[in-house]
């Protein structure tokens, strides 16, 4: 599937790249907020708790190219738009499920870091910036590492809890 | 990349409301309201210029997620108020979404007359094969066979065909999207926004909670055919009729139909008709006069 719109990573420059970059983080912190809340509202605390910490995490790494880019490009608007890309790290809209485990909810953390690896991956194949390759490329590692992160609290974990869905059941209503 | 001359002036985040969504995580109709705001975005007109009309069901809750004019109305009856609505402030860009219950079950009767009016609209289903709000009961477009809790032995019925329903009624636009495809899916809706007349977008929307394996965003991706890698020529409403009839079979996505030459609208209609008798009307002060016998 397409992940960007009107994007040309051939003549893509680094101003641009750095913005695109901020708008991928930004894009993930929204979607792990939205995540955080319906878990939230579906009586699912661990999963909201870790999708409410990845939120906090994808802040960071925006504001840290947010730091970047204002010293590079102090006060230079901004071209790139949030329209033009879909899904890069944020996790697909369709992943959560009601009362999924801190581990459900860690594997889709994980999917989403492949993701972001695999498109900056794709993109440093058409870039032909330097500074732009070389931040695409440290962005591009940086997913390893957070890969990495990921899989250790993962495997800190203690088993899931076999609990049963009908638990949770409710009976249909009325609207 | 190229300056943009003017900055575009809405971002799809002003078009997410503060209420916070309510749909099973995982429900497809997270994908749909994301591709909508991107789609307003494109579109450039300010919040309160838009109007949403739903009917009622778990996908006819989007008008509270969405920042615009919002009536969350009555089962199966969003199109007569949304007609009423654009008749009245033809300025307004109206959508309209809900069910497939919602717009082939209980309101299947007012898709052919808001069809043949051809007001400007655009009307979003999403098409998720099953009774949703109400817990899991066979719907319209459900596939035959099927088992719910209303066919424990499985269904007798043959679908509804959406699309070959809203085309063969003469509807100008008619599309369909998956949110396993999000970019192909925001595109389809501008498409359907700015196509000056009745605009059809059937959305297979998955729900994660009473739908089948099959009809989940992982098997759509793989099952998607996207209308332009065939070649399709959009400008023939009989080859979309033929594509059409593979609705159930088929995932195609994309524009199945855009007329070339659109109607006029009837909006547009009722507003010319106003203005040209508006020209031939005796002034205020002297409308008693045609009541009084002289
Ligand atoms: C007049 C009327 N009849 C029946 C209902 C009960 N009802 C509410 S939503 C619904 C169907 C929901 O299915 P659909 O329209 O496909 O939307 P979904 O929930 O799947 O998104 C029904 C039968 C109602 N609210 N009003
Ligand atoms: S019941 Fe189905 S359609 Fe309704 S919110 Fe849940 S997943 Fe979505």
């Amino acid at each position: 599937m397409e992940k960007t719109r009107k994007i040309d990573f051939k003549t893509l420059g680094l101003r641009d790249a750095l913005d695109l970059a901020m708008l991928i983080e930004e894009e993930a912190m929204d979607r792990y907020g939205e995540f955080a809340d319906s878990m939230e509202l579906h009586h699912t605390p661990a999963a909201a708790k870790f999708f409410r910490f990845m939120k906090g995490i994808e802040q960071l790494h925006e504001a840290k190219l947010r730091g970047r880019r204002e010293e590079l490009y102090p006060n230079v608007p901004r071209v790139v738009t949030r329209e033009m890309i879909y899904d890069i790290e944020a996790p697909e809209t369709h992943e959560p499920r009601v009362h999924m485990t801190a581990r459900d909810a860690l594997k889709i953390s994980l999917g989403a870091e492949v993701k972001a690896f695999e498109f900056f991956d794709a993109a440093l194949k058409q870039v032909k910036d330097p500074g732009v390759g070389g931040l695409f490329e440290e962005l591009r590692n940086e997913e390893l590492e957070h890969q990495e992160l990921v899989k250790k609290m993962i495997a800190k974990l203690p088993p899931d809890d076999a609990g049963d869905i009908a638990d949770y059941e409710d009976p249909p209503v009325m609207q | 990349m190229k300056e943009p001359t003017v900055l575009p002036t809405y971002q799809a985040k002003d078009f997410k409301s503060d209420l916070k969504p309510i749909w099973c995580p995982g429900c497809g109709d997270f994908g749909v309201v994301q591709a909508i705001y991107r789609a307003l975005a494109a579109i450039g007109r300010a919040p309160h210029d838009i109007a949403f009309v739903s009917g009622i069901g778990c996908s006819s809750r989007i008008p509270g997620y969405t920042t615009a004019y919002g009536f969350n109305s009555v089962h199966g009856r969003a199109l007569p108020i949304a007609q009423g609505i654009k008749l009245a402030n033809p300025d307004l860009l109206v959508l309209v979404a809900g069910g497939d219950g919602d717009g082939f079950s209980i309101g299947g009767g007012h898709v052919p007359h808001a069809i043949r009016r051809n007001l400007d609209l655009t009307y979003i289903v999403m098409d998720n094969q099953i009774y949703g709000l109400t817990k899991g009961q066979l719907s319209p477009t459900s596939p035959k066979g099927l088992h719910t809790v209303t066919s424990g032995l499985g269904s007798l019925e043959e679908p509804v065909n959406p699309l070959l329903y809203t085309l063969a009624y003469g509807a100008g636009f008619v599309a369909q999207g998956t949110p396993a495809d999000m970019a192909g899916l925001a595109e389809i809706i501008e498409e359907a926004i700015r196509f000056p007349g009745f605009a059809f977008v059937n959305v297979q929307s998955p729900c994660v909670t009473f739908g089948e394996d099959d009809q989940q965003v992982k098997a759509h991706r793989a099952a998607m055919k996207p209308l332009k890698s065939i070649g399709h020529d959009q400008t023939s409403r009989i080859a979309a009729m033929d594509l059409a009839q593979q609705y159930g079979q088929s995932l195609h996505t994309g524009v199945f139909y855009r007329n070339p030459a659109p109607a006029p609208t009837y909006d547009a209609q009722v507003r010319e008709r106003q203005q040209a008798m508006a020209e031939k009307a005796v002034p205020r002060e002297r409308i008693l006069d045609m009541f009084v016998q002289k």
